[in-house]
């Protein structure tokens, strides 16, 4: 009698599990990913950090003097050349927990400011990310796929959108909502609310992202898959979800960082205009504003949080690439007997 | 063809429709934003309040200041700014359209060059530290708001370098004329070119390097290289040409919007009186009619830009010619 | 640099066709050259009649003129009346309410005609027809000014400014006695422009002017260009003396850093706008000498809302006022060189000022420290603690900076205090507006002329305060009705006696900042940068630096 063993089907990892473990082994992508959930841990570690310091990033502070190696020194230096105009807050100190990265023109402790800051920036542009693909993907799909009258109408009314002057509605916005804030159902939007800075850069990147995905979604269409669906008598909005929306996730997610760092970026803009984060609370971007105008004598102030987006968007693109690897299944890597 | 080209231009009309009601809504929407008093000069008695409003048509419904300001943008060309009375914003922007477009197509340029050679070199060194520098320093460029390293620029370059061999030709700001001045009007760009360019260079390697990549894994490219065909001819000759279209899409939409002017910071920073710095004043005066001006050219010239992207796409990409 | 003193000029007085020998001297030496100015932007309007800005003002100084003139000299002279267009100052008669003015012989406008009396007379007019900002107020005593303001197209000024051509006089008619009326009448606003200037804002078209330059071109987003008026001959020194460089080239645009950097490679001779700070240390100690620091009839303070929680509250107010460091806003600002702090309405050196401080930790008559226990004792007291304070700043660097202090300090002592830039060319209006409920703000006010009355009648008075309204400078909506009266009679006391009238000013301004409806922050200093080749730097209280009194070369 033959020792034939009876083939029983071994049970395959599913592609989530390969990609996943395609990820892992990929040195940078998990390299970024640790640096990034670093410096979040180290921006939700802020109240921490600013009770150990003693120090409150939000007061106003032009008086304090602090200990330097047992010296006094007031954290606004007074020029006493010359004539002695204007007064220049001190530079870095290289002292963890004692106005580490010097003070700003308010007095206030710079790297306590940043931690704060960060929540904000991560929080805003996150955020706006999630609405902007959300819209934009909508706007893409139902554009693509319907195409005739609908994609007509959506793409010009992308066209009015991208044309469209935020900054003002920005500033509009932000000045009718000082007295008495606005509702749209459960959403309540006051002067302060972080909502505001969200929808505004939410809107503005809806047609980069719309475009690209109706153009995916119009090729898409006429693959043969598709058309076998069409054939078959399933109803549009299905296709969408089932056949259409899988095969163009990749993109989504390529999208995610790149659009991170776009509204890291917007937001800095809007804080020129003063609308999202509201003084004395910190962003990134309300940071670079203040660093402007110290930009001659505290270069410091505006390039700490400049090279802080920097990295965060950098992280964040690596990690996205290494994502979009391993999800691609015509990638070259190819993992154990699977 | 002219069908297509006559119902595009219908289109535009509609953008520029919509985008013009919104922004004469949201004006008046805005508190404070009511330009009479501000026309009428600080501590203004009651009775030249209403003067000013009944001389320039506030006190009229909405809809009917928004068909006379139309018609005096469109019709008779001569809608005066609220601000800097009697100067007519029509000209002001015809005027300034040459400095912009200096500086965009120049930077454009620059960027399309630079981004398309890292792009290429990136992809083909696909996993190499030429790759990861390269990305790297695009991500760098990415990262920089512009008005910043604009300011960083004349910090460098006007302030604590100026006297040194490498930044002392660069000249005072201020754009000067083509026509007056050709050697004064380049040297004056190169700065605000490479502050400009160096965003989207990083943006467009990027885009360019996964797009190649991504069409390198295609059956085509595949029967491609079946066929003997070298790596850089395969590269160059087949990969590039569809990679392109997710390249021409974006440079399309960026492009056209910067022509409209959304190159405001840095015009702002680097005193070039362009269609950007006049769209950024008249949003910090609040000056309806700057503004109305310089949107409705902004919305022409991406609606434009993007029919032409559309009619470049259906050149690059075979496959849709046929749809 | 070369100082120069115009001790000379004493011996000027009177108007002359000649020069006085020193003038003469640097005439010759150092006539003629293109001085270059910078500003962000344009500045409104080039109507003379219209313009209200600063910035505007000073360049009218040598390009238009009005019957009479400040005079073009350096400190407290500088507010002194003199005739310009005029012959003399008027003779005045009617218990004051008739002023007769003697018209020059021989003046020209820029564009060749003569000056003649129809032109002031359709210049006052003008006024009206084009519903100039002070229409309402400066110039609504004339005779005949209440039918202008009802019906401004078919303004006749009728038996208000009366031309009498063959005498050469003009005489003009008020209502009743104005001690202020010359003051008035030496604005831009009441300037002499040809009688056929239409009456509708001139906008970007440079009117003809009799003054020594005549503007020659205008951009509103590119420059100005101002430049020697061909029929001018000096006729008087002190009124609208010659200038030395031939053209004044005005260029818009440029941000205040690169103005800044500009002026230091020799590349334009002085910018408008205020430095920002981050270069003033770097300034004030490697380009001393060209820096000139000037003082500033102006004070920045923060309006309360006097009908709006808390600050309906008198002893909330004077809380804020007790618990502000004023030191600390003068850092902001740039130093005490640039900034001083202050209690009281009136600023120094002003007519009806007398030190006075009671929101101080000694009250007197300086400000020494600020009282935080005081402060919050007051709180206390009004019972207004934990309420919500919202505070609307502009959006410019110091504002912004003054409304985060400013916040910090109510936080400080018991509110629950928040700061809203809003953009700067809407704050002003806004703050005004009561619709928009606004409890506390930041804004300056620097004066029209040098009166009492200027500050404190204009922006604490029942009359300056409009409801609902875009134009109620009275921001904080202060009225009390027996101080009202007080300054009503501290006007009329100024027709007669103006010494008496100032003291009666100096009790109203320490009954005013008694009761605090806004709070005094500090008082500005003007500083301006100049290239090192600008010589002869004077500057005038009124109008500030007087450009074409420096040279170039």
């Amino acid at each position: 009698m033959s020792n034939q063993a009876i083939a029983m089907p071994r049970k395959t990892r599913g592609p989530w599990a390969v990609a996943f473990a395609k990820l892992a082994t990929d040195r940078a992508a998990v390299a970024s990913l640790a640096v990034f959930l670093l410096i979040v841990l180290a921006c939700l570690s802020a109240p921490l950090y600013a009770k150990w310091a003693g120090t409150d990033p939000f007061a106003s502070t032009l008086d304090a003097v602090i200990q330097i190696d047992g010296v006094d020194v007031p954290v606004m230096e007074q020029s006493t050349e010359g004539l002695g105009l204007g007064y220049t807050p001190i530079g870095p100190t290289w002292r963890l927990g004692n106005y580490f990265l010097g003070a700003d023109s308010q007095g206030r402790d710079v790297m306590a400011r940043m931690l704060y800051g960060g929540l904000s920036s991560l929080l805003i542009s996150g955020a706006a990310t999630i609405f902007t693909l959300i819209i934009g993907t909508l706007a893409g799909l139902i554009a693509g796929y319907f195409g005739g009258i609908t994609d007509t109408v959506l793409s010009r009314f992308l066209d009015v959108l991208w044309a469209f002057p935020i900054y003002l509605l920005a500033i509009s916005l932000s000045i009718v909502t000082i007295a008495q804030g606005i509702s749209i159902g459960p959403i309540e939007i006051e002067s302060g609310s972080l909502w505001l800075p969200v929808i505004i850069i939410g809107i503005v990147y809806v047609p980069y992202v719309a475009r690209p995905i109706r153009g995916q979604v119009l090729s898409l269409r006429h693959s043969e898959f598709v058309f076998a669906a069409i054939n078959l008598g399933v109803p549009g909005w299905r296709i969408l979800w089932r056949d259409i929306l899988p095969n163009i996730t990749t993109t989504l997610i390529v999208f995610v960082p790149l659009m991170m760092a776009l509204n890291m970026l917007t937001e800095s803009a809007l804080s020129f205009l003063s609308i999202g984060v509201q003084p004395p609370a910190a962003s990134w971007g309300t940071i670079i504003q203040d660093g402007q105008a110290l930009l001659y004598t505290r270069p410091l102030v505006a390039l700490v949080p400049g090279l802080a987006i920097a990295v965060s968007v950098m992280v964040l693109n690596v990690f996205g690439d290494g994502l979009r690897d391993a999800l691609d299944p015509r990638s070259k890597v190819r993992l154990g007997r699977d | 063809m002219i069908y297509a080209i006559l119902r595009r231009f219908g289109q535009m009309l509609f953008v520029m429709f919509g985008i013009s009601v919104i922004v004469f809504l949201i004006f008046f929407a805005t508190p404070g934003a009511d330009p009479a008093a501000r026309i009428a000069g600080r501590n203004a008695s009651p009775e030249v309040l209403e003067a000013v409003r009944h001389s320039f048509g506030f006190d009229q419904p909405l809809y009917v200041q928004y068909v006379k300001m139309m018609e005096k943008i469109f019709v008779t060309g001569d809608l005066t700014s609220f601000v800097n009375r009697g100067w007519r914003v029509v000209p002001a922007v015809m005027d300034s359209i040459p400095v912009t477009l200096s500086l965009v197509f120049g930077a454009a340029i620059l960027w399309v060059v630079v981004s398309i050679i890292i792009g290429i070199v990136a992809a083909a060194t696909r996993g190499s530290w030429l790759d990861k520098l390269l990305m790297a320093l695009g991500l760098l460029g990415i990262s920089m708001p512009v008005y910043w390293l604009g300011e960083v620029m004349n910090l460098i370059t006007q302030s604590r370098y100026h006297d040194n061999w490498a930044f002392s030709w660069v000249p005072p700001l201020g754009y000067k004329n083509f026509s007056d001045d050709p050697k004064g009007w380049f040297l004056t760009l190169v700065i605000p070119w490479i502050t400009l360019a160096i965003l989207y260079i990083g943006i467009y390697g990027r885009v360019l390097r996964a797009a190649i990549i991504e069409s390198m894994q295609e059956d085509y490219i595949r029967t491609a290289r079946a066929k003997g065909l070298s790596e850089t001819r395969i590269l160059l000759r087949h990969a590039l040409r569809t990679s392109l279209i997710a390249f021409v899409t974006l440079f399309g939409l960026d492009f056209g919007a910067l022509v409209g002017g959304s190159a405001l910071l840095t015009e702002v920073v680097f005193g070039l009186h362009g269609i950007g710095k006049l769209t950024y004043d008249a949003l910090q005066n609040l000056d309806l009619p700057m503004i109305m001006a310089t949107v409705m050219y902004a919305s022409m010239f991406v609606v434009i830009a993007n029919a032409v992207v559309d009619f470049v796409y259906i050149l690059l990409d075979p496959r849709l010619r046929t749809s | 640099m070369k100082k120069l003193f115009f001790a000379a000029s004493a011996a000027s007085l009177l108007a002359g066709t000649w020069l006085a020998p020193a003038q003469a001297e640097y005439l010759k030496e150092h006539r003629g050259g293109t001085i270059r100015l910078l500003a962000r932007s344009a500045a409104g309007t080039l109507d003379p009649h219209i313009n209200y800005t600063d910035q505007g003002w000073q360049m009218y100084q040598p390009i238009y003129d009005g019957l009479v003139a400040f005079r073009k000299a350096e400190g407290m002279d500088g507010f002194t009346i003199v005739p310009d267009l005029a012959e003399a100052l008027p003779v005045v008669t009617n218990d004051g309410k008739t002023f007769t003015f003697k018209l020059r012989k021989g003046i020209k406008f820029s564009s060749g005609q003569d000056l003649g009396v129809k032109d002031v007379v359709a210049s006052f007019q003008r006024i009206f027809k084009i519903s100039g900002p002070t229409s309402g107020t400066f110039y609504a005593g004339i005779v005949g000014a209440d039918k202008c303001l009802a019906d401004t197209k078919s303004c006749t000024l009728e038996g208000g400014v009366v031309g009498d051509e063959a005498a050469g006089t003009i005489t003009i008619n008020i209502t009743k006695p104005d001690a202020e009326l010359l003051y008035k009448l030496a604005l831009p606003h009441a300037v002499v422009l040809p009688a056929d200037t239409p009456a509708e804002d001139m906008g970007s078209k440079p009117i003809p002017s009799t003054g020594a330059y005549m503007i020659s071109a205008f951009d509103p987003n590119k420059g100005m260009t101002v430049s020697r008026n061909p029929n001018f001959k000096q006729w008087s020194e002190e009124a609208q003396p010659d200038g030395y460089p031939d053209v004044v080239q005005y260029d818009f645009g440029l941000s205040e850093e690169a103005a800044v950097s500009a002026i230091q490679n020799g590349e334009a001779d002085w910018m408008f706008d205020a430095l920002p700070s981050d270069r003033l240390g770097e300034l004030g100690s490697k380009s001393m000498d060209q820096l000139h620091i000037s003082p500033l009839s102006a004070w920045w303070y923060a309006p309360l809302n006097n009908r709006l929680a808390p600050f309906d509250n008198e002893k909330a107010r004077q809380a804020v006022a007790y618990a502000v460091d004023r030191n600390t806003l003068v850092k902001l600002f740039g130093g005490k060189v640039l900034a001083s702090p202050v209690c009281q309405v009136l600023p120094p050196d002003f007519p009806g000022h007398e030190d006075y401080c009671p929101f101080t930790k000694n009250p007197g008559a300086k400000w020494s420290a600020p009282d935080l226990d005081k402060a919050k004792q007051l709180v206390e007291e009004s019972g207004t603690k934990g309420q919500k304070v919202t505070i609307i700043a502009e959006d410019t660097a110091i504002s912004r900076s003054v409304g985060v202090y400013l916040q910090s300090v109510l936080t400080s002592i018991g509110y629950v205090a928040d700061v809203k830039p809003i953009s700067s060319n809407i704050q002003f209006t806004y703050i005004q507006n009561t619709n928009n409920k606004v409890q506390m703000s930041i804004t300056q006010w620097y004066k029209d002329y040098p009166a009492a009355s200027d500050f404190l009648n204009i922006l604490f008075s029942c009359a300056s305060f409009r409801e609902g309204s875009d134009a109620s400078i009275n921001i904080a909506g202060f009225c009390d009705k027996d101080i009202d009266t007080k300054m009503q009679k501290a006007l009329d006391l100024g027709v007669t006696d103006q010494k008496a009238a100032d003291k009666l000013w100096a009790e109203i301004d320490r009954e005013v900042t008694d009761k605090a409806p806004a709070v005094g922050l500090f008082t500005p200093k003007r500083l301006d940068f100049v290239s090192k080749r600008v010589g002869n730097f004077k500057f005038n209280r009124q109008f500030n630096w007087m450009i074409t009194q420096s040279w170039v070369q």
